[in-house]
C-alpha cells in the first residue's frame, strides 16, 4: 500500500522523465532483504534530475561520470553514492525506523503521520513476527506506551489488553478493545493468524477513535491484513518456526519435611493423624524416620515440556488493474499440563482487488479460520497446589481405585481425594471454532481524485461446538466421579456489517481538506444449543453422543439466543493549512438495541501544530516537531445489557419425589443508560539528529461517566449494576528511539514508559461502594483506585505471653503468640471495622518495555523487556484455607512459619493459619506484583546468496526470564485476584523465513 | 456520460438509503431474546399462579449446607466436629464469635433472601389475582409465602435478636429501616401468623396433592406456637399447639429410627420438612443437600461405594451420658452414630465403664463408623444407611428430607407452655403429651411432670436437629449448661454478631454496633 502511494505521488509531483545524457548508469535498487523497490527516485545530484526506479526495481540514468546519485524511497534513508566512473551501481536502501510519510489507517480511510493530531501507535509486522505467539496481542506486550498485556499461559488463549486503565468496572462487560480488522469489528483476534498480518495500529484517544463512537471506549486496535500491491510480480515467501515450551518460575510448595512439620505443629488432631496414617500406608522416610516417605512435587507431575509450531506460505503480487494476496497457515501449540490440552489453526486467506473501470473500482477479503482445541481442567492446577507432598501419585493398595490405581488424600485422613491426576486423566474438553469473515466492496469514483463512494457489506460467522467429556473414576468414597458426562454445546454467531462511506478530497492552495460522511449497520446474533448425557454403555470416542446416553437429564438441556442492532451516521472533516496547522473533527451518532437508552452523540475535535515548520523556529538538530491536542467523547456498549425489569427464572422442586417445575421472580434488576468517556490528551511528536532519535510524549485524562458499578445489594447478598459513579484514569506516556549506525554494525534502542492513575471521583452520593467477596473485601473508595484491596495491617506477630498480655486487644480476642498483631489504626483499643485501610490496587501505577537491537553485517540480535511495577495481587490460593485447612502451602510461607520467640515477625504459627483472626483479609493475602521480564531473545543470520532465495534462519528465546518476588506462579493476574492461572511458559524456537 | 452516473448514483444512493435506514434504526426497538420480562407475563393464566408458590419452595429447599449448622452448633447437645478445618465454626461452638466469618453471613443472606423471594412471590400471585384467578387460592399462596417467611424471622430474631424485617420485595427499601426489638420480632411473627392461618389448608402437609408436602395451617400454628414460647406468652403457645394435636391430623411415627431416613419422608409426624429426591434413579436429575457435612468420614458402608461424610456434627459426650442416664436405648442410638475411639473414650469415664452391650460402632443397618481423628461421634439423625440410597447414588444421605419442625416437638412444646401455665386444651395434660413421646421411645410413663422434666425430655427427643436445645436454655437463662466441656457461656454470648459486609452495607446496623461498642466499653470502665 505503502509502495503504491509513494509511486502515484512521485508521479504526480515530479513526474520527471529525463532524457539520456552523458554516461548512462543502471542498476538495481534493493531493500535491506534484497527486494527491489518499485519506485524509487534516483537524482543527480548536481543537475536535479532523474529518474524512477521500474517494476523490477532497475533504472538507468545519464550522468556526469563525476556526479552523484541521489537515491530517495519514502519510509528509507535517503542514500547518496558517487558514480566514479560505474556504469552499473546496485543500492541498497536501509528502512527508515520512523518514518514522518507513513501511513497510519484511522477508520473508514487512512492519514500520515506528520498530520495526525491524536495518539496512535502503529506496530510493524516484522517486529510482531519476533515473538512466537498465537495472538498478535500478546506480541505487543511492552511495545505500546499505556497499553497493558495481561498474558495468559493457557495454549491459544487471548491476553487481557487494557489501554489506558480502566474506564469501566470490572466484571460489569467485556473490558477487551475493539478490533476492526480490514474495516469489521470483533471481540477477539485469536483467530488471525499473526503472519497474516500487514500493520496493527493502536488508536489511544477518545479523539482517534471516537469514529467508532459507542464500540471505541475500551480503545481501538485496527488490523490491516497483508495485500498485493499492482504491477508487482508474484512474492512467494514461507514463513515458520518450530519451538518447545517450558513452564517457567514454577511455584515452589512445601516438601514432605515441611509439610510434616506444619501439620503436627497445627495443633489439630486430624491432621496429626493424617501424617500418621500416612507412614502407616505409604512408609517411612529412610533419611528422616519421623516423616511420610513420600515426598510428591505435585506440579512435577502435572506439568510438562511442550511443543508449537507455526508455518505460513504466502503469494502476492499484482497486474495493471488488480492486485492479489492469498495465504495458508498452520500453527499447533501444545500446553503444558500433561493433558490431552493443545490449540490448532489453520487458516486460509484471499484478497483481491480490481479496477473494473475507470469509474469502478471492487474488491472483496475472505479469511477463513478453523480452531480446535483441547482446553486444561484447570482444576488440575488447583488440585496440585493443595495435595499433600506426603502422598505419591500411584498406590497400588488402593485395589478399589478405578480406572487407575492413584491415591487418595481420603485414605490417610483427608476429607477429598486432593489428587490432581485424575482430573487431567478422565476429562477430554474438545471445541472446534470455526470463523468465516467475508467482505466484498464496491467504490465508486464520483469526481476523479476527489469525490468517492465507497461501500461494504461483510458478513463474519462463527460457529463453536464444543464438546466436553467428563468421565467417571473412583479413587475412594469422596473422590469419585459417578457417572461419564458428556456436554455438548453448539453455539453460532453473525454479524452483519454494512458501511457506506462518502470521502471528498482536495487540496487548493495551502490548504488541504478531506470530509468524509458515512453510515454503518450492523446486525448481531447468536444462537446456542446444549446438552449433557449421562454414562455411554459403550465407551470409546466415537459414542460421545447425546443419543448413546443412558441418561439425559432435563435440567441439563436449553438453549439461548439474542440478537442485537446498531445503526451509526458519522462524519470527520481533516484540515491541514502550510502543513503546519491541523484540524481534525469526527462526530458520530450511535444507536444500538441493547439498552434502555437507544441514541447517543459522539463527537472529537483535535489540533495540530507543527513548529518545526515555523519560519522563526531555528533548531538545526531538531527535525520535526508538532504539538498536538484532543478532546472527544465516546461511549461504552460493552457493558452487557441491562434487562430493565423484573425477570422471571422456572426453577424446578422435588414435592414427594416427583419434579415440578415453578418460577421465581427477581425483586432487584438493572436498568442502565450510556457509560460515556471524556478524554483530554496533549502530546509531542519530535524527530532529531537526522531522524535518529524520534520520541512521543503524551499525557491523557480520561474521565468515564456513568460509570456502570456493580452495588451490592443491602441484606441479601448478590448485587445489580448501577450508573453509580465517575471513574478517571490519567497518565504520561513516553515513548523514545534511538536508531543509527557505525559502518556496517547497525544498532538500535528503544523505550516506552506508561504511568496510571486510576481514581474513582465520584459515586453518585456515597462514599464507597464495596466489591469482591465477603471474606476478601474489596472497596471502591472515593478518591482511590477501583475495587482496592480493603482491610487490616499486619503489625507483625505477638512473640509470647507478655506481649499478649500487654495488648488489650489479644486478651480480648483469646490471641496467643504466634498470631497476628493488626494495627489499631484509630486506636480506640479495639480491633473492629473500622481498623481497616486500603490495602492496595490491582491496577499498576506504571509499566515500562525496554528494546535493544544490533545488526552487523547478516547478523541480527534482538532483545526486548517488559515490567510494571506498583500493582498488588490477592493471593486467594493461600486465602483458600478458610474454608478447608488440610491442602499444602507454599514452601515460602512452610519454612517461615512462626513456631516460637523470635522465629517469624512475617507469618505466623501453623495453628494460627487456621484461626479465623489471623484469616482476615489483611496485607498478608496482598502481596506485590511487580516483575521485570525479559520477553524476548532473537538472534538471526541473513543469507544472501547467489541463486539462493532471501533467506532468514532465527533463534527465539520468548520470555526466558522472570524477576519477581509474588509467592505464587505468575505475577499476571488481570483482577489482582490470584486463584487458579495457567503458568506462562518460556518459548525456545527455531525459525525460518525464505521469499522467492 | 460520467456525470449523469454521479448523480444517478447519488441519487440512488440516497433513496435506498433513506428506506432501508429507517428500517434499520426500527431494529433498534426489538425486545431482547430468550429473557422473560415479569410484565411480560400473562396473569390471566390462573393455571400458572402455582409457579410463583413452587418457585418459593424450590428457593426454600435449596438452602446452603453451611446455613443451619452455623445457627444451630451452640447448644450443649451437639459439638463441631474437629479443631482446625473450618475454625471459625468451632468458634461458635464455643461462643467466639468473628463478625467476618464467612458461615455467619451467608447464613443472613440467606435468609434475607429468601424472604424478600416470598415477598416477590406475594407480589407475582397478587397479580394474578387482579387479572381473576381463584381469589381463594391466591389468598392461601400468599399465606404460605408468609409462613416461611416467618421460619426464616424466627431464626433470625433468635440469633441475631434486633433484625430489620422487611416489608417489601425490594431490598433496598431497608436502608432506610430501623431495626426491631426482639420482642416485637417474635410478635410480629405471632400476628403474621394469627393472620394468615384461616387461609392456609387445614390439611396435614403430606396429604396435600397441589404441592405434596407443602406448608399448611398446622405449619403456622406451629411456628406462631414457638415464637409464642419465646415470648413466654404461654396460653397462647398451648393454644396454637392444642389447636395443632386437636385437629387429629398428626401422629408420632411408630418407629423413632426410620423416622430419619427414607420411610420417614412426608410420614404424619412432619409439619415442616425440606424435600430433596433422586426421583427413584440412579443417575439423572437430583435434588440433594450437602449431608456430607454431618457425616463420619471414612466409614465402611454396607453397600461398597457409598459416599462418606466430613465429620463436622459431633453429638456430644454431654448428651449421651445424660441418654444413659436416663436408661434410653432408642433415641440414643437413633441420634449417635459411634466410632470406637468414642466407645473407648466415654468408658474411661468410670461411672460409664460398662456400656450397654448394644452400643458398637455398626449402626443398626449394618454400615461400620470407623475411628477418624476430628471427631468421636457422627451424627444419627442425618445419616441415611447406605442401604437406603438408591442403587447407583453414591452421595452420602442423597435422597433423603430434612425435618424443621415435627409434631413431637409440638407434643413437648405445649407440655412446657402447660407447666408454665397455659390452659390446658382438648382435656391432654402436660404429662399426657410428653407420655405420648415416652412411650414412642421405649420408655415407661410419667404420672407427673416438671418444667425441668419437659426440658430433660425435649432434650433426649430432639438433640441434634434445629438448635431446639439452645433455645431451651436461653430461654429459661440456663447458662450453666452451656458451660460444659471446657467452654464457658456467658450472658453476652447469646446472639451472633451482624456480619461484617451488612454492618458495611447497612448504616442502621453499623450505628447499632457502635451503640453496643460505647456501651460495653462504658461498663468495663
Amino acid at each position: 500500500m505503502r509502495k503504491l502511494i509513494s509511486l502515484f505521488f512521485l508521479l504526480f509531483v515530479f513526474g520527471i522523465w529525463v532524457q539520456a545524457q552523458s554516461t548512462m548508469v543502471g542498476g538495481v535498487i534493493l531493500d535491506e532483504s534484497g527486494e527491489p523497490i518499485i519506485g524509487a527516485t534516483v537524482l543527480s545530484k548536481e543537475s536535479h534530475k532523474g529518474t524512477i526506479t521500474d517494476f523490477d526495481g532497475k533504472y538507468q540514468l545519464s550522468i556526469e561520470p563525476t556526479g552523484t546519485l541521489v537515491v530517495s524511497y519514502m519510509g528509507f534513508i535517503t542514500k547518496e553514492v558517487a558514480v566514479k566512473n560505474q556504469t552499473t551501481i546496485n543500492i541498497t536502501l536501509q528502512e527508515d525506523s520512523k518514518s514522518l510519510d507513513e501511513v497510519v489507517v484511522i477508520g473508514y480511510g487512512s492519514m500520515k503521520t506528520k498530520d495526525l493530531t491524536s495518539s496512535i501507535t502503529t506496530v510493524k509486522s516484522d517486529e510482531i513476527l519476533k515473538n512466537p505467539n498465537a495472538n498478535v496481542m500478546q506480541s505487543l506486550q511492552g511495545k505500546v506506551a499505556g497499553m497493558q498485556i495481561i498474558s495468559s499461559g493457557a495454549p491459544g488463549a487471548s491476553p487481557t489488553v487494557r489501554i489506558r486503565g480502566i474506564g469501566s468496572y470490572p466484571g460489569s462487560g467485556n473490558t477487551n478493545p475493539l478490533y476492526v480488522v480490514d474495516g469489521v469489528f470483533y471481540d477477539t483476534i485469536d483467530f488471525l493468524n499473526p503472519n497474516d498480518i500487514a500493520s496493527t495500529s493502536v488508536l489511544k484517544d477518545a479523539s482517534a477513535s471516537a469514529i467508532y463512537g459507542v464500540r471505541a471506549a475500551n480503545g481501538v486496535v485496527l488490523i490491516e491484513t497483508k495485500s498485493g500491491h499492482k504491477n508487482e510480480k508474484a512474492k512467494i515467501e514461507y514463513n515458520g518456526y518450530y519451538g518447545v515450551q517450558v513452564a517457567q518460575n514454577v511455584l515452589k510448595m512445601a516438601n514432605s519435611q515441611q509439610y510434616t512439620n506444619y501439620m503436627l505443629q497445627s495443633g489439630s488432631a486430624a491432621n496429626i493423624q493424617s501424617v500418621e496414617d500416612a507412614m502407616l500406608r505409604f512408609g517411612r522416610s529412610r533419611v528422616d524416620a519421623s516423616i511420610p516417605a513420600p515426598n510428591t512435587n505435585w506440579y512435577d507431575e502435572i506439568l510438562r515440556t511442550a511443543e508449537t509450531q507455526n508455518h505460513a506460505i504466502s503469494i502476492s503480487g499484482g497486474t495493471d488493474k488488480a492486485a492479489y494476496a492469498l495465504g495458508g497457515s498452520y500453527f499447533s501449540q501444545d500446553g503444558i499440563l500433561d493433558m490431552e490440552n493443545d490449540f490448532e489453526r489453520i487458516n486460509l486467506r484471499a484478497k483481491l482487488d480490481f479496477d473494473a473501470n475507470e469509474w469502478l473500482k471492487v474488491g472483496g477479503n475472505v479469511i477463513i479460520s478453523n480452531i480446535k482445541a483441547h482446553g486444561a481442567n484447570n482444576s488440575a492446577f488447583q488440585v496440585a497446589y493443595f495435595a499433600p507432598p506426603i502422598m505419591p501419585v500411584m498406590d497400588p493398595t488402593n485395589t478399589e481405585a478405578t480406572p487407575t490405581a492413584y491415591s487418595s488424600a481420603e485414605t490417610i485422613g483427608f476429607r477429598d481425594g486432593k489428587n490432581p491426576m485424575v482430573y487431567m486423566d478422565n476429562t477430554n474438553n474438545l471445541s472446534e471454532t470455526k470463523k468465516n469473515l467475508v467482505t466484498f466492496y464496491a467504490k465508486f469514483n464520483l469526481i476523479p481524485e476527489k469525490l468517492t463512494f465507497k461501500t461494504t457489506f461483510s458478513d463474519n460467522f462463527t460457529s463453536v461446538n464444543s464438546r466436553n467429556v467428563n468421565k467417571a473414576y473412583y479413587l475412594s468414597p469422596n473422590a469419585q466421579r459417578k457417572d461419564d458426562s458428556v456436554t455438548k454445546n453448539f453455539s453460532k454467531y453473525e454479524n452483519k456489517t454494512w458501511d457506506n462511506v462518502l470521502t471528498y478530497k482536495d487540496q487548493f492552495g495551502d490548504h488541504s481538506l478531506t470530509a468524509m460522511l458515512g453510515t454503518s449497520f450492523q446486525d448481531n446474533s447468536y444462537s446456542g444449543l446444549w446438552a449433557e448425557g449421562l454414562n455411554f454403555p459403550i465407551d470409546s470416542q466415537q459414542t460421545w453422543y447425546i443419543s448413546q446416553a443412558e441418561d439425559v437429564p432435563s435440567q441439563s438441556v436449553g438453549d439461548d439466543g439474542l440478537h442485537q442492532y446498531a445503526m451509526s451516521y458519522f462524519g470527520r472533516v481533516n484540515y491541514s493549512y502550510k502543513n503546519r496547522y491541523m484540524l481534525y473533527g469526527t462526530v458520530r451518532r450511535d444507536g444500538t438495541s441493547k439498552y434502555q437508552e437507544k441514541w447517543g452523540i459522539f463527537p472529537t475535535i483535535g489540533l495540530g501544530w507543527v513548529i518545526s515548520e515555523e519560519n522563526f523556529f531555528d533548531v538545526p538538530q531538531i527535525d520535526f516537531l508538532k504539538i498536538r491536542a484532543s478532546y472527544g467523547k465516546l461511549g461504552n456498549n460493552s457493558v452487557a445489557a441491562s434487562s430493565g425489569s423484573n425477570t422471571t427464572t422456572v426453577e424446578t422442586v422435588a414435592l414427594n419425589d416427583q419434579l415440578y417445575s415453578g418460577t421465581t421472580t427477581s425483586s432487584t434488576y438493572s436498568e442502565l443508560e450510556w457509560e460515556e468517556i471524556y478524554e483530554t490528551n496533549i502530546g509531542i511528536t519530535a524527530q532529531a539528529f537526522d531522524s535518529r532519535l524520534s520520541a512521543d510524549m503524551d499525557y491523557y485524562k480520561r474521565k468515564t461517566d456513568n460509570a456502570v458499578i456493580y452495588v451490592n445489594n443491602p441484606l441479601i447478598g448478590g448485587s445489580v449494576r448501577k450508573n453509580a459513579g465517575t471513574i478517571e484514569n490519567s497518565g504520561f506516556e513516553v515513548a523514545l528511539s534511538w536508531q543509527d549506525k557505525i559502518g556496517d554494525f547497525n544498532y538500535g534502542v528503544s523505550g516506552n514508559i506508561a504511568t496510571l492513575k486510576n481514581e474513582v471521583t465520584s459515586l453518585y452520593g456515597q462514599q464507597y461502594l464495596d466489591g469482591g467477596s465477603a471474606e476478601f473485601r474489596q472497596r471502591t473508595i472515593l478518591g482511590e483506585s477501583l475495587l482496592a484491596f480493603y482491610g487490616w495491617k499486619t503489625d507483625g506477630v505477638y512473640q509470647n505471653a507478655q506481649e499478649i498480655a500487654d495488648d488489650p486487644i489479644a486478651v480480648a480476642n483469646q490471641l496467643e503468640p504466634g498470631d497476628y498483631r493488626f494495627k489499631d489504626v484509630n486506636n480506640d483499643g479495639v480491633l473492629d471495622s473500622e481498623d481497616r485501610v486500603v490495602l492496595g490496587s490491582f491496577m499498576p501505577d506504571f509499566t515500562y518495555g525496554l528494546n535493544f537491537n544490533v545488526a552487523y553485517k547478516q547478523w541480527e540480535l534482538s532483545v526486548s523487556t517488559y515490567g510494571q511495577s506498583g500493582n498488588k495481587i490477592l493471593n486467594r490460593k493461600r486465602g483458600e484455607i478458610i474454608w478447608t485447612n488440610d491442602g499444602n502451602i507454599d514452601a515460602d510461607l512452610a519454612s517461615n512459619l512462626w513456631h516460637g520467640e523470635g522465629t517469624s515477625n512475617k507469618y505466623v504459627s501453623a495453628a494460627g493459619l487456621s484461626k479465623s483472626w489471623n484469616q482476615k483479609m489483611s496485607d498478608y493475602f496482598v502481596e506485590s506484583g511487580d516483575f521485570f521480564r525479559i520477553q524476548n531473545i532473537q538472534l538471526a543470520y541473513n543469507v544472501h546468496a547467489a541463486n539462493w532465495p532471501v533467506m532468514r534462519i532465527s533463534l527465539t528465546a520468548e520470555k526466558p526470564f522472570t524477576f519477581t518476588n509474588y509467592n505464587g506462579f505468575n505475577p499476571e493476574v488481570a483482577d489482582g485476584i490470584d486463584n487458579q492461572t495457567y503458568p506462562i511458559a518460556s518459548t525456545y524456537t527455531l525459525g525460518l523465513n525464505i521469499k522467492f | 456520460m460520467k456525470n449523469i452516473f454521479t448523480y444517478f448514483a447519488l441519487g440512488f444512493g440516497l433513496f435506498v438509503g433513506n428506506v432501508l435506514f429507517t428500517s434499520c434504526e426500527d431494529k433498534l426497538d426489538e425486545p431482547a431474546e430468550n429473557q422473560v420480562t415479569s410484565s411480560e407475563i400473562d396473569y390471566s393464566q390462573s393455571q400458572n399462579m402455582i409457579q410463583p408458590i413452587l418457585g418459593l419452595y424450590s428457593k426454600t429447599y435449596a438452602i446452603g449446607w453451611e446455613v443451619l449448622p452455623c445457627l444451630n452448633v451452640r447448644g450443649d447437645d451437639v459439638n463441631h466436629g474437629g479443631e482446625g478445618d473450618q475454625q471459625a465454626f468451632a468458634d461458635i461452638d464455643n461462643y467466639i464469635y468473628d463478625n467476618n466469618f464467612w458461615m455467619i453471613n451467608s447464613a443472613w443472606e440467606a435468609q434475607y433472601r429468601n424472604i424478600i423471594t416470598s415477598y416477590a412471590t406475594k407480589d407475582q400471585l397478587e397479580a394474578y389475582k387482579e387479572a381473576g384467578a381463584d381469589a381463594s387460592k391466591a389468598d392461601q399462596y400468599m399465606a404460605e409465602s408468609d409462613v416461611i417467611k416467618a421460619w426464616y424471622l424466627l431464626s433470625l430474631v433468635r440469633n441475631f435478636n434486633k433484625i430489620l424485617i422487611p416489608k417489601a420485595s425490594d431490598p433496598s427499601l431497608m436502608l432506610n429501616q430501623s431495626l426491631v426489638s426482639q420482642t416485637d420480632g417474635y410478635q410480629y411473627i405471632v400476628d403474621e401468623m394469627e393472620r394468615v392461618e384461616d387461609q392456609l389448608p387445614a390439611v396435614r402437609p403430606g396429604e396435600r396433592t397441589d404441592i405434596p408436602g407443602g406448608v399448611t395451617r398446622y405449619t403456622a400454628l406451629a411456628i406462631e406456637m414457638l415464637a409464642n414460647l419465646e415470648l413466654n406468652n404461654w396460653d397462647a403457645a398451648a393454644k396454637n399447639a392444642g389447636d395443632i394435636i386437636g385437629s387429629n391430623k398428626f401422629e408420632l411415627m411408630s418407629d423413632y429410627y426410620q423416622l430419619f431416613k427414607t420411610p420417614g419422608k412426608l410420614c404424619k409426624e412432619n409439619i415442616f420438612e425440606l424435600q430433596y429426591s433422586d426421583f427413584g434413579t440412579g443417575s439423572g436429575d437430583n435434588k440433594s443437600h450437602l449431608w456430607a457435612f454431618y457425616g463420619p468420614q471414612g466409614w465402611t458402608p454396607k453397600i461398597t461405594g457409598a459416599g462418606s461424610g466430613w465429620g463436622f456434627w459431633e453429638p456430644s459426650e454431654k448428651y449421651i451420658k445424660f441418654m444413659l442416664d436416663r436408661g434410653e436405648k432408642t433415641r440414643l442410638q437413633t441420634t449417635v452414630l459411634f466410632t470406637n475411639r468414642g466407645i473407648a473414650d466415654l468408658e474411661t469415664d468410670s461411672k460409664y465403664a460398662t456400656l450397654p452391650s448394644w452400643i458398637s460402632n455398626t449402626t443398626p443397618s449394618g454400615d461400620v463408623i470407623n475411628d477418624y481423628a476430628r471427631a468421636l461421634f457422627a451424627s444419627g439423625k442425618h445419616y441415611l444407611p447406605s442401604d437406603q440410597l438408591i442403587s447407583g447414588r453414591t452421595e452420602y444421605g442423597s435422597n433423603k428430607n430434612f425435618t424443621m419442625i415435627r409434631y413431637a416437638e409440638v407434643l413437648l412444646s405445649y407440655a412446657e407452655a402447660v407447666v408454665n401455665g397455659g390452659a390446658i386444651q382438648n382435656g391432654m395434660s402436660a404429662v399426657d403429651a410428653v407420655n405420648i413421646v415416652r412411650t414412642r421411645a421405649g420408655l415407661s410413663k410419667l404420672t407427673s411432670v416438671t418444667l425441668d422434666d419437659v426440658l430433660n425430655e425435649k432434650f433426649a427427643e430432639l438433640a441434634c436437629e434445629q438448635g431446639q436445645r439452645f433455645w431451651d436454655l436461653l430461654r429459661y437463662k440456663k447458662y450453666n449448661e452451656l458451660s460444659y466441656d471446657g467452654r464457658t457461656f456467658t450472658v453476652d454470648k447469646e446472639f451472633l454478631p451482624y456480619p461484617l459486609k451488612q454492618i458495611d452495607s447497612l448504616p442502621v446496623l453499623a450505628k447499632e454496633v457502635a451503640a453496643e461498642t460505647a456501651a460495653t466499653q462504658k461498663s468495663a470502665q
